[in-house]
């Protein structure tokens, strides 16, 4: 059971670090962290704050970027390819398919959050930018959000085509960074309807927001560990719920 | 014959597909029953468009049938578990072109929980039994049509299965590999291996194949032994040599029909009763007898028979 989600996830993984277009997305957010540097120069004041902005800017926006890049290719090419036909020809479920494409796509994302972390720390000790628990924490909930948007990603991908699936994963990715602020802007809007609709906007879609703790992690303010353990627990809640979706879809389909 | 001595078990298959969004259904399988048994060479044979492919892959559960079943080691096809016992090669197969053929044998094992200390054994002896031992090592980019049909069968057989399921096998393959992989489906069947064959070659079908089903247009025109074939009375096919002269006028008065044939040598179709008389005449009389031969109607013109008499009955 698990020997073959393995399988395919590894393979997954391999495919993943031949495409170059990873590499140039990564080099990118790496020349953007390095840059940084020379962004806090000009101010005075809070240098390593703007550095540490531009460095969590440059691995949120990259590692997103990557995501819905490899994501919504990530079923579609399988079946495009026919590679798909000789591996659900074996004892291989289509959930166990979908699992495994999805968790070596997680695990490669992770790896290059893990290379982004680091030049992130390089640049942060050098500039004697100070570092702590915010921080880990802040890039944790970073590596879950990209786990959710490769399990939205890959939902697309089960019945889209990549161009299409790509439009969607983008909709919803700025959405879900919006819904926060909407509901905010509902809660003042003096009008009961537009209240409603903001927060139901709100709860059916995925609160990303929750779960970019970058300027607490910047300011060295506390996180509250209840809205740690609220955004984890959402976060993962999503990740399933559109990875259960996607298997359901996917069951359905024909692979001409 | 029991439950258990049939793989694969087909009733009433149907299977509409949409062409586009918003279009019409159209019927490519119209309720198909056939059967397969333990230890046959079946082949499964029809024009292009025919259905073959579709069977084959609601066989392997990549598409799903709209009505109808569709059985495979008593097994619903929609199922997983049994494919452990199952190798499949689809035709002009896809891999993953950065693994090298000795990697993508290795991945594919290991879906099918072949034990992990046994894989590389494993592995070697089906690069071995399809011809690509010297080629292991090397990225499948680099592999030519045909090698890449023998890793699609290489994958198929990693796991020991009992049944293979080969689509369009010998396709992409020189005379000389056409022979090695017919030989190799021979050989398989003969340690017990069910093979079912989706092939347009008519000719490896005659030679390898116990049974065939033959499909056109969506339905069956066909399905029996290939001994079926022949057509009743049996005829023979007779080469005699070494005919006296007036041993040959005498049968030309007999058969009322000049004999055809160069020199001394003369060839008859005729039915078995006549044929053994004949050759006993001909031994008193000083002739040999140079061939003696069942006819045979050949698939081919069984298949376009078939393929005929389906295009009346088909609705205009």
């Amino acid at each position: 059971m698990t020997g073959a989600v393995l399988a395919i996830a590894t393979n997954t993984v391999r495919d993943a670090l031949r495409n170059r277009v990873l590499y140039i997305l990564v080099f990118f957010s790496l020349v953007m962290i390095g840059t940084s540097t020379a962004l806090s120069t000009l101010s005075y004041v809070e240098r390593t704050r703007i550095l540490q902005d531009v460095g969590f800017a440059a691995i949120r926006f990259f590692g997103a970027a990557i995501a819905i890049f490899m994501g919504v290719g990530l079923i579609h090419r399988e079946v495009e390819r026919r590679t798909i036909y000789t591996i659900l020809s074996k004892p291989v479920t289509r959930a166990q398919f979908m699992a495994g494409k999805y968790l070596g796509l997680v695990a490669t994302l992770w790896l290059q959050l893990a290379i982004m972390m680091a030049a992130f720390a390089v640049v942060s000790l050098a500039s004697n930018a100070e570092l702590g628990v915010g921080h880990a924490i802040a890039l944790g909930l970073v590596a879950l959000e990209l786990a959710l948007v490769v399990a939205f990603a890959t939902l697309f991908s089960s019945f889209a085509t990549p161009f299409l699936a790509a439009c969607y994963s983008v909709g919803l990715y700025l959405v879900g960074h919006l819904t926060r602020d909407l509901r905010a802007l509902g809660a003042s809007a003096h009008s009961n309807a537009v209240e409603d609709v903001t927060l139901w906007i709100h709860r059916l879609f995925p609160d990303l927001s929750a779960l970019d703790r970058s300027i607490e992690a910047v300011h060295g303010l506390a996180i509250p560990p209840a809205e740690i353990g609220w955004a984890v627990l959402m976060g993962v809640a999503w990740c399933l719920g559109f990875l259960l979706v996607a298997v359901v879809v996917f069951e359905r389909r024909d692979f001409r | 014959m029991t439950d258990v001595d049939t793989i694969v078990r087909v009733e009433g298959l149907v299977k509409d597909f949409r062409p586009g969004f918003g279009l019409r259904r159209k019927r490519v399988l119209h309720g198909i029953s056939f059967e397969v048994k333990r230890g046959e060479v079946f082949g499964f044979i029809g024009p292009n468009g025919a259905g073959k492919t579709t069977t084959l892959k609601v066989l392997m559960g990549l598409i799903r049938a709209s009505a109808g079943r569709a059985e495979l080691l008593g097994h619903e096809v929609g199922e997983s578990s049994y494919r452990r016992q199952v190798g499949f090669a689809p035709e002009s197969p896809y891999f993953y072109e950065f693994l090298t053929g000795r990697e993508i044998l290795s991945f594919y094992a290991r879906l099918c929980e072949v034990a992990k200390p046994r894989i590389a054994a494993r592995v070697d002896e089906v690069l071995a039994q399809v011809g690509l031992a010297g080629a292991g090592d090397a990225r499948l980019r680099t592999y030519s049509k045909g090698m890449l049909q023998r890793i699609g069968i290489a994958q198929a057989l990693v796991h020991d299965p009992s049944v293979l399921f080969l689509d369009e096998p010998m396709s992409g393959l020189d005379p000389m590999g056409r022979k090695e992989i017919r030989d190799l489906i021979v050989r398989l069947n003969r340690e017990g291996k069910t093979v079912f064959m989706n092939t347009h070659i008519l000719s490896d079908v005659e030679m390898i194949c116990d049974r065939v089903a033959i499909i056109v247009a969506g339905r069956i025109a066909y399905e029996g032994a290939l001994e079926a074939f022949e057509g009743e009375p049996k005829l023979y096919d007779l080469t005699l040599a070494g005919l006296p002269a007036d041993f040959a006028e005498e049968l030309e008065a007999t058969l009322g029909t000049s004999l055809g044939g160069r020199g001394d040598r003369v060839t008859l179709r005729l039915p078995e009763k006549e044929t053994n008389e004949l050759v006993q005449a001909a031994l008193a009389r000083g002739a040999r007898v140079e061939e003696l031969m069942r006819h045979r109607e050949d698939l081919e013109a069984l298949f376009l028979r078939a393929v005929r008499s389906q295009g009346k009955e088909e609705p205009s």
